[in-house]
């Protein structure tokens, strides 16, 4: 199991957190995922299998960007 | 050592990337949102005069037939220029189904737009200058509720960037600058006056007053000498200090009260639920209502412009905006506030628990009280010296504050051997010097032992009946004599439970000592009532059994209370210096003073009063425009400025959070 911060670029409603967090839930690995539009961030937890490839795909097919993802 | 280095260089990289990141991000969004908002207007004022001189004057700046022509080519860098992130990120929605609010603003500019090559042939009217209008009116709304989220977390960028960047640090006999990452722990630094101190440790020589209210909230400065502690990011401000390195990186006071806030952040208001279940449904709901009232205008009208305009009006005036934001905002403007007065708040649920609070239950030790018991009297029937020495003897072996004051109060020089110890928490110690047998207790002990105490009750209750604690010392069963033990109340706990009883609040002591003592040092502070001798493993349970006549808060050091502070609906956990109790409560206080409670309480109340005030006009503002825009009563551009101007208003009331005095 491992954490990790992603920095999030392209929020800017609640509903787009919630697109986000339903995506990223969605890769097999991925246990919690919490993202906050206010800091313009998202924790998630994952096994170490998850790649951060993995991560960033997820994000952009919400339709966002990850600018950096970084362990916690 | 090593892996030390290695856990500051991350931890404190880290940070660092953090401050530089989080800035960059907003800042990077902040400056491409300023600049569409020129490009946007550039084209748009254009667009705007070519239709309100058609509107307005009833004559046309340009000939009928060029009319359409230019404003299809000025509409189109606003929409699919200006406008091409919102569009694409919006039609995305379409054929992934995560649709977000640019999925509303993106279908009906499109959808504008392309009327104006329609209207070629004549069956619709142009709305291609509207759909320009409406992407540049949603971009600044946009750049407006950037800049107020940017001043709603001002607090707590500014945390971030209380840490030092450098450390003047004594090296041999010469005093070298180094990086705070390259700071270790046992390296001793040196802060001049009007110097932060870079770090946190204990001061080994020198004199001087500390201003910590950057992370305490606590205004007046606090005198540091040898061997207190300091805080690193508050500053020295008369002396040169001389200080260990205690703590570096992620485990200093500021880091851990960083991450508070930043988890903080995270965490959901249960009043969220019904906000966040509605914006998850709301985009493709309000686009099936769009297209049904199109239908509808065009079925029962028959006029197919009319219905685009009403079916464009419902999709820009719904705004997911304000009902996602309402919430978060209004948290982030209180934690930050918080985080400026030392109270940090680290459970959204507990704002909105606050509320239904009757209860406050206030641990005496070390909340009430100073926490640092010093013996004022000691009554013995043997010889003075020998009471004492014996007592220290056992004391010594304790960690309990009362252990300390008698240890300190003896101030021996060497200690004899104590063999069969131990200790019976809430009541006091056993062990044997020798081949006596001492104890050293309270009344439970003594009873407990049946040891007779009956000569001394009279005097003991004297002692208690000021509200100091008494420890009686027996040796072979035989009672030497005791000693008093007085806990100063602290100088704002008085008006402070004042306050809140005065707010109607239920006000409770509850305290391992006996219920005399306990009495006497309510009646000093003015709390109604007293629950007296709990055993410290019982003080959760006695908190249950309050919770049956109502919400309970209960207030404590977090260190012995953990269970209590747990068990309570919202536990407030007070920190004392750098020891941050940070795992037990809902809300942590970074001072010690029960003013914090209050200000805790006060600032719980107002956060919450404005989430429930922002949900209310996110809610009420879609509940009043959609049906307004589904009747026809609203243009387009109208609807768009009313959606613009309501997340705004939401940002903008949270922002006016800062205005409530905690």
């Amino acid at each position: 199991m491992k954490k990790i911060k992603l920095t999030i670029s392209g929020m800017h409603c609640g509903s787009c957190a919630g697109n986000i967090e339903r995506s990223v839930s969605k890769v097999s690995g991925v246990k919690s995922v919490s993202v906050r539009m206010m800091t313009n961030t998202g924790i998630v937890e994952c096994e170490d299998s998850v790649s951060d490839e993995d991560l960033k795909k997820a994000v952009a097919k919400a339709g966002y960007k990850v600018m950096k993802a970084e362990k916690e | 050592m090593e892996s030390h280095e290695h856990h500051s260089m991350n931890i404190d990289g880290h940070a660092q990337h953090a401050t530089v990141q989080s800035e960059s991000v907003e800042e990077i969004e902040m400056r491409s949102w300023k600049r569409k908002l020129i490009w946007a207007w550039v084209f748009s004022i254009p667009i705007a005069f070519l239709m309100l001189s058609e509107r307005l004057f009833g004559m046309s700046l340009l000939p009928e037939e060029f009319m359409i022509p230019a404003l299809l080519i000025l509409a189109f860098p606003v929409v699919f220029i200006v406008g091409w992130s919102t569009i694409r990120g919006g039609m995305r929605g379409f054929y992934t189904f995560y649709f977000s609010m640019d999925s509303l603003i993106a279908l009906g500019t499109v959808v504008a737009y392309l009327t104006g090559f329609f209207s070629y042939f004549g069956f619709v009217a142009d709305y291609s200058g509207v759909s320009a209008m409406i992407m540049a009116i949603f971009i600044t709304g946009k750049y407006i509720e950037a800049k107020a989220k940017g001043r709603a977390s001002q607090e707590i960028k500014k945390l971030l960037e209380l840490g030092a960047k450098k450390a003047l640090v004594l090296r041999g006999k010469k005093e070298v600058e180094i990086d705070i990452t390259d700071v270790q722990i046992g390296d001793i630094i040196i802060v001049k006056p009007g110097e932060k101190i870079p770090t946190d440790g204990v001061v080994v020589r020198g004199e001087s007053a500390v201003d910590e209210s950057m992370v305490t909230g606590e205004s007046l400065p606090s005198e540091k000498s040898k061997g207190n502690n300091v805080i690193g990011a508050t500053i020295n401000q008369d002396g040169i200090l001389y200080v260990k390195v205690t703590k570096i990186g992620k485990d200093t006071f500021l880091a851990h009260i960083i991450k508070l806030v930043e988890e903080a952040q995270g965490t959901k208001v249960p009043i969220q639920k019904l906000a966040d279940k509605i914006t998850s449904i709301f985009v493709p709901l309000i686009i099936v209502v769009a297209l049904i009232s199109f239908a509808n205008w065009w079925i029962f009208t028959g006029e197919i412009s009319r219905a685009l305009g009403v079916g464009i009006a419902v999709l820009v005036i719904a705004c997911p905006c304000s009902l996602g934001l309402a919430v978060p905002i209004s948290l982030m403007v209180g934690s930050g506030m918080g985080a400026k007065a030392g109270i940090l708040i680290r459970k959204g649920e507990a704002i909105q628990t606050m509320k239904e609070v009757k209860i406050i239950v206030f641990d005496k030790t070390g909340t009430i009280t100073k926490g640092k018991p010093e013996v004022t009297d000691i009554y013995s029937i043997a010889k003075e010296s020998y009471l004492l020495e014996i007592s220290a003897t056992l004391e010594k072996l304790s960690e309990h504050p009362i252990a300390r004051a008698i240890v300190a109060k003896a101030d021996l020089k060497s200690y004899k051997k104590v063999t069969n110890f131990s200790i019976l928490r809430g009541r006091g110690l056993e062990g044997k010097i020798g081949t006596k047998k001492i104890l050293i207790g309270n009344r439970t002990l003594m009873a407990e032992n049946r040891v007779d105490i009956k000569k001394l009750d009279e005097r003991l209750q004297s002692f208690e009946s000021v509200g100091k604690t008494t420890m009686i010392v027996v040796e072979n069963k035989k009672v030497l004599g005791f000693i008093a033990v007085a806990d100063a109340v602290k100088d704002d706990s008085i008006t402070a439970i004042n306050k809140l009883k005065m707010e109607g609040y239920r006000t409770v002591m509850l305290t391992g000592d006996n219920e005399r003592t306990a009495l006497a040092i309510a009646k000093q502070v003015g709390l109604s009532e007293v629950i007296a001798n709990v055993l410290p493993e019982d003080k959760a349970k006695k908190v249950e059994e309050l919770q049956k006549e109502g919400f309970v808060a209960f207030v404590g050091d977090g260190v012995n209370d953990a269970p209590a502070l747990k068990q309570a609906n919202v536990g407030i956990a007070m920190g004392s210096g750098t020891d941050i109790a940070i795992e037990a409560g809902d809300l942590v206080l970074a001072k010690s003073s029960l003013t914090g409670v209050v200000q805790a309480i006060h600032l719980s109340r107002a956060t919450f009063r404005k989430i429930k005030q922002n949900l209310f006009w996110a809610f009420a503002y879609n509940v009043v425009a959609i049906p307004l825009a589904i009747g026809g009563v609203l243009q387009p551009i109208v609807a768009e400025i009313a959606m613009a101007l309501s997340s705004i208003t939401v940002v903008m009331n949270a922002n006016l959070l800062r205005k409530t005095r905690i």
